[in-house]
């Protein structure tokens, strides 16, 4: 029987809502009553909604499977409408395999990542805040990928932001040495950092709107095909312009927006200040999920570049802007693959990291691999989720050991579990400090064997699922663009060292400090998460085999929805395989993957060659002591850890604008406009019209009136003195009056 | 007697009955705060009714009532409601419902005299939107100012007098022009009637510029649009609480209502010609606005300095001259009402136990009011214009009105580029200031004791939400209310610019 869940699409987003209101509203309680058991409620209720979530997910997909892959859109009612100006924009979903792909992602590792947070949270004082927030999360990054309009992914794009803000300010009252309060700095500068990006996507929808008629992606995009096929121009209002510059800006605004949710240059300084959050958060959102919604934005908008492409349209005749979401994204993975050298906390190395992996996304959907793009994107969830989870687990072992030894030193006995990072030290121990660690691989065996394949995988170890993705990008690569091929390469190399260097620092060698000596294990609700995770970065790769599909392609032919063609064949579905020439588009029947053993095997024996740099020469007997300089200190690679962008935004952008905020606000509004301006110019001119007007007007005329007027004046003032003395008020008062009679006057005096 | 005069006047007759109280000597605080609040509760409802009987397909004015006040000049009594109007008339009864429940345990002097006041304005606030004949329109508009007035002056901080003086004589100031323009139309066309001197407009077409200017002045000193905005931050924060929510929630619409009302159909030639010149101040007002919030150190002088960003907007929406832009503009009218109403009203809830504004003061009140501060949050969002709240929505029509808008020009994106930057600054202040009051650590001794919402409190917060929410998540029926009205006045002003050389 043919499988048809479409109408359940709504319950994605009802799910996450209940959660919301459960743990918003009664959560708390439940913990007050009794701590564990009130624990245990909040947070797997929370889970079980996502897992819920996760399994409307599954129906969808399976409907769409009986439905050979035809996109559905279910419509809930509509949300924007000005029937005058033929505007209207729906809640409504977008059934396809791209948006289930994401939602699968989303709500999968959703899920497990839910639970781990179970066991990491544990303790923490605002316990069912934390999960309130997390289903908050899902319920906005689940409107992002399941809208079927612009605007509505736009819902989900700034509700994700803001709740990664909630999510980093999460232990907001937290101050540094310096008293500064840096997590919710931290949190703001998020924020901040993305509005500058929704600044472009506003601009970008706007302008979508008056060019094709409409904000749903269906419309747009046919729309915007037949425009190209029929050399239309663009026309709205006496604005007018071709199609292809139009859809340049669209594009590049739309890459702007995706800069600043998917941490590219120049907007990825919040990214690294984003792991204040809670560990569980830094792997939810800002590795697996959120960050990923500007690869999913421009995927999604594929029809929009491919037009720009073929158009041969460029930014000031420069470069095209699907080239420049190709460059962007390379740079960047090479910048923040560097940057990642330089970095000793633990969690910063995932985030540069991520901000570099996001780069290989990026490039690829600029130079038009969009299933690769959306491959590395999953697996890359995977191990990314896995590996922050890991670093969690190491954390939270490390807070343990140091425990353990605190409460020897003082003869004490310790109650309850001590938190991740919220642990307050008197000794500014820091458990996320790479230096301190060291030889974790016998405390903690579960953690290094997991983390261990997370970090191979995204290193791009053969036949890890990040070989996989990644090597598809890079041959795409030496195919379209050696620019971003090479850039590429060489960030995968970085790549490699960095996670060589880190395995090296914090599972190997001995132990630098007493609280990696004593690190204890993490529960089973935190570690099974983990496998489960582990199990994906290894198999992540099977979703998109290279030679798996071919061989099966006649069998799909004969029984479509039958087989499961590859990450390919199903997203063929949603992302428009054609080529657009001058003579208009071409459908192509498959896009044909690729795969070249020689870009393979360079990248294989680079890679290998990195981590055994890194592993054997490098730090192969450094650092001994938590003191001791990292190696590369002296050497130029260090240069890096100064970070360029950063510097200049909190060095000069941000007191720039401080200075300005404060002359303006000072001088040129009070000094000049409050008091200035008021007193000469309003205030005397009005006076002097006073004047003229008693003195020069004749009033006889209306005397009489002006007498009763005068005395209802007073009596009117004698009820308000009974409360308050002062003449001020009979001057203003007397000039209403005034007005009064001088529009008697006026009104004498016409007839 | 129509329905539109009830709901008009209906406050006066609780006036009377709170005045009775002394000859009846059944005078006392309680019975006077129950009289004010029941008024303004009826009066909440029979808007309610105007709602229910408004037919939204009509473009025209409707429910109304006329009858002739002074013949010999022209001059008529004349109400009417249309799609202009509709949400400012429910946004009046609204706001001056929950300022008029905001004020119980905050007003402890002369509570009879403010009662009152508060009543008188929001007759006055009615008329203003309801009057359709000039002369009695500008009584309305004068009206309005003298309880506003007293309010600042003798329920204010510090600084009330000064502050009320301002005010007034700004206010005044402009009006006086607008005086000048309405004789000189009504006694041209003899009649002050708006829709007559709409279909009689040839007569005064050659000085229309200057009518217009009369008029636009009036009007921007209301709003406040940059440069003439410099009495807002005075009015607003030595103003009571209640009168700060009405001063934002419904006062400052009056200007853009007015520039809605009778700049745009009586004069549109001029409109259209002066609609890059008011897009640049609205967009200076945005920019500017959002900026000097952001230095502010008091909470309340903050959120005053944002109105004028906030009301940049509005003033952008109305001048694209275009569906999307006046609706979007009236409705943000609305939801800036709704939201800063609210974030004024939830300062005065801190002022009213600290008795400071100084946002140094504060810092981590997150942890001493969990309630007061997620209710903030939401408020504060919907400021910053978060989608799935009102404040995007007004914003977003806004925006996309002036993109497509031919008064702007041919490079209108120009204009909505430098407007929408306005949206980076709103999360830069507004964050910055719930960073400083509600996040960090706890540390200040005088915000631990710090008592949590009470129920009047919350009921009153739980209103403004309700529709935040609404406005935010599904605005179709909202839109809906304005669209015969508006697209017949988008039609007019474009038949106009077509016939322009």
């Amino acid at each position: 029987m043919p499988m048809n869940a479409f109408g359940l699409a709504p319950l994605l987003l009802v799910f996450p809502l209940i959660g919301v209101l459960f743990n918003g509203l009664v959560g708390r309680r439940f913990i007050v009553a009794n701590r564990n058991t009130g624990e245990k409620w909040s947070g797997w209720f929370a889970s079980v909604m996502a897992l819920s979530a996760f399994m409307v997910s599954v129906l969808l997909f399976l409907s769409l499977r009986s439905h050979e892959y035809h996109a559905e859109v279910v419509h809930l009612f509509d949300w924007l409408a000005i029937p005058s100006a033929g505007f209207r924009v729906p809640w409504a979903f977008q059934i396809d395999t791209l948006s289930v792909t994401m939602m699968l992602v989303v709500t999968g590792v959703g899920s497990l990542i839910h639970i781990y947070a179970i066991g990491y949270m544990h303790g923490d004082p605002n316990f069912s805040r934390f999960f309130a927030y997390l289903n908050l999360f899902l319920f906005f990054m689940l409107i992002l990928v399941s809208g079927n309009n612009y605007l509505m992914l736009f819902v989900g794009w700034e509700g994700v932001g803001l709740c990664s803000f909630l999510l980093i300010g999460f232990w907001f009252d937290k101050v540094n040495e310096k008293g500064e309060p840096m997590n919710a700095n931290a949190a703001r500068k998020a924020f901040v950092a993305n509005r500058v990006g929704d600044f472009a996507m506003i601009l970008a929808m706007a302008l979508t709107f008056w060019s094709f008629g409409s904000l749903e992606f269906e419309p747009v995009f046919s729309h915007a095909l037949e425009m190209f096929e029929s050399g239309e121009m663009v026309h709205f209002g006496l604005f007018s312009a071709s199609l292809g510059s139009v859809l340049t800006a669209v594009t590049t605004l739309f890459l702007i927006g995706a800069t600043g949710k998917s941490a590219q240059i120049p907007l990825y300084v919040w990214l690294p200040d984003a792991m204040a959050g809670p560990t569980p958060v830094s792997a939810l959102i800002h590795a697996a999920t959120m960050v990923t919604s500007g690869i999913y934005l421009i995927v999604r908008s594929n029809v929009l570049f491919e037009i720009v492409r073929a158009s041969g349209a460029t930014i000031f005749g420069i470069v095209s802007s699907p080239d420049l979401v190709a460059y962007i994204g390379a740079a960047t993975a090479l910048l923040a693959g560097l940057i990642a050298f330089t970095q000793f906390d633990i969690k910063k190395v995932l985030a540069y990291s991520t901000v570099s992996q996001l780069g290989f996304m990026i490039a690829a959907a600029g130079m038009g691999a969009y299933v690769a793009a959306m491959f590395h994107l999953i697996t890359h969830a995977f191990f990314k989720a896995l590996l922050f989870l890991g670093s969690g687990s190491v954390i939270h072992g490390m807070e343990h050991g140091h425990h353990h030894i605190h409460a020897h030193n003082h003869g004490k006995e310790v109650h309850g579990t001590p938190q991740g990072d919220t642990h307050h030290e008197e000794d500014n121990f820091d458990p996320q400090d790479m230096r301190t660690m060291g030889g974790l691989r016998y405390r903690m065996k579960t953690t290094f064997i997991v983390y261990m394949i997370g970090a191979l995988a995204l290193a791009g170890i053969v036949p890890l699922a990040g070989f996989w993705s990644k090597d598809e990008i890079l041959a795409h690569g030496s195919e379209h663009n050696l620019i971003v091929y090479i850039l590429l390469t060489i960030a995968a190399v970085c790549t490699a060292f960095y996670m060589g260097r880190q395995l090296k620092m914090v599972f190997f060698g001995e132990p630098r400090h007493e609280a990696a000596a004593h690190a204890e294990e993490s529960p089973a609700v935190m570690t099974v998460p983990l496998m489960i995770l582990a199990t994906l970065a290894v198999l992540g790769g099977g979703l998109n085999l290279p030679f798996l599909s071919q061989g099966i392609a006649e069998t799909y032919h004969e029984h479509p929805g039958g087989v499961f063609l590859g990450l390919e064949g199903w997203l063929e579905h949603s992302i428009a395989a054609f080529e657009l020439t001058e003579e208009g588009v071409v459908h192509l029947p498959e896009t044909p993957k690729v795969f070249s053993p020689g870009v393979a095997g360079i990248s294989t024996i680079l890679a290998v060659g990195a981590l055994v740099l890194a592993f054997y020469v490098v730090y192969a007997n450094k650092p001994k002591t938590a003191e001791e300089p990292d190696p590369l200190q002296s050497t130029p690679i260090w240069w890096f850890s100064v970070l360029p962008l950063n510097t200049l935004y909190m060095n000069y952008i941000v007191p720039g604008f401080n200075r300005l905020a404060q002359w303006l606000a000072d001088k040129v509004d009070w000094a000049f406009w409050h008091d200035f301006f008021h007193d000469r110019i309003i205030r005397d001119t009005f006076v002097g019209f006073a004047h003229f007007a008693a003195n020069i007007l004749d009033l006889k005329g209306v005397d009489g009136m002006v007498n009763g007027a005068g005395s209802l004046a007073k009596r009117l003032a004698n009820w308000i003195r009974q409360t308050q003395t002062g003449y001020a008020r009979n001057y203003a008062l007397s000039i209403f009056l005034g007005t009064v009679v001088l529009l008697a006057y006026f009104i004498f005096m016409a007839n | 007697m129509g329905i539109l005069t009830i709901v008009t006047f209906l406050p006066l007759v609780g006036v009377a009955a709170i005045l009775l109280l002394k000859p009846l000597k059944r005078e006392s605080d309680v019975l006077i705060k129950q009289i004010a609040n029941v008024t303004a509760i009826a009066t909440f409802i029979v808007s309610l009714v105007v709602l229910f009987r408004f037919d939204k397909s009509v473009a025209g004015l409707q429910l109304v009532d006329k009858a002739d006040w002074i013949p010999s000049w022209g001059i008529k009594y004349y109400l009417g409601v249309d799609g202009l109007s509709i949400l400012m008339v429910l946004l009046t009864t609204f706001i001056s419902m929950l300022a008029i429940a905001s004020s119980w345990s905050a007003i402890e002097t002369s509570v009879k005299q403010y009662y009152v006041f508060m009543l008188l304005l929001e007759a006055g606030m009615m008329g203003v939107f309801l009057a359709q004949d000039l002369f009695l329109f500008y009584i309305f508009w004068e009206f309005t100012l003298v309880p506003m007035y007293f309010l600042i002056g003798i329920w204010g901080g510090n600084n009330r007098v000064y502050a009320s003086i301002k005010f007034f004589l700004y206010t005044m100031a402009g009006s006086l022009l607008m005086l000048l323009a309405i004789l000189y139309m009504g006694i041209t066309n003899n009649t002050f009637a708006v829709p007559d001197l709409i279909a009689g407009r040839e007569a005064f077409a050659n000085v229309q510029d200057w009518l217009f200017l009369g008029f636009a002045i009036a009007f921007a000193i209301k709003v406040p649009v940059f440069p003439f905005h410099s009495w807002l931050p005075d009015a607003h924060t030595e103003a009571p609480t209640a009168g700060s929510i009405i001063l934002a929630g419904v006062l400052l619409k009056m200007g853009t209502y007015g520039f809605l009302r009778f700049n745009l159909p009586l004069f549109p030639e001029a409109a259209v010609k002066f609609a890059p010149t008011i897009a640049v101040l609205a967009i200076i007002g945005i920019i500017y606005g959002a900026i000097v919030s952001f230095a502010q150190t008091d909470v309340k002088k903050l959120v005053a300095y944002s109105s004028i960003s906030h009301l940049g907007f509005v003033m952008l929406g109305i001048f694209a001259l275009n569906e999307q832009g006046i609706q979007g503009a009236i409705l943000q009218g609305v939801n800036h009402g709704l939201s800063t109403g609210a974030l004024f009203f939830l300062v005065g809830v801190i002022y009213e136990q600290r008795h400071t504004r100084k946002m140094s003061e504060f810092g981590g009140l997150w942890k001493a009011m969990p309630v007061f501060s997620v209710l903030s949050l939401i408020v504060v969002l919907s400021s910053m214009g978060l989608p799935g709240l009102n404040g995007f929505v007004g914003e977003f029509t806004i925006l996309l009105g002036s993109m497509g808008a031919a008064s702007l020009g041919s490079s209108p994106w120009i204009y909505t580029a430098f407007a929408t930057t306005g949206v980076i600054l709103a999360a830069v202040y507004l964050l910055w200031m719930f960073q400083r009051v509600f996040m960090g650590p706890l540390d200040n001794p005088a915000n631990m004791k710090l008592r949590d919402l009470n129920r009047r409190e919350l009921v009153i917060m739980l209103s403004f939400l309700l529709f935040i929410f609404w406005i935010g998540i599904a605005p179709a029926g909202y839109f809906a209310l304005m669209d015969s009205s508006v697209a017949k006045l988008v039609a007019d002003i474009s038949a106009t610019i077509v016939a322009m050389p």
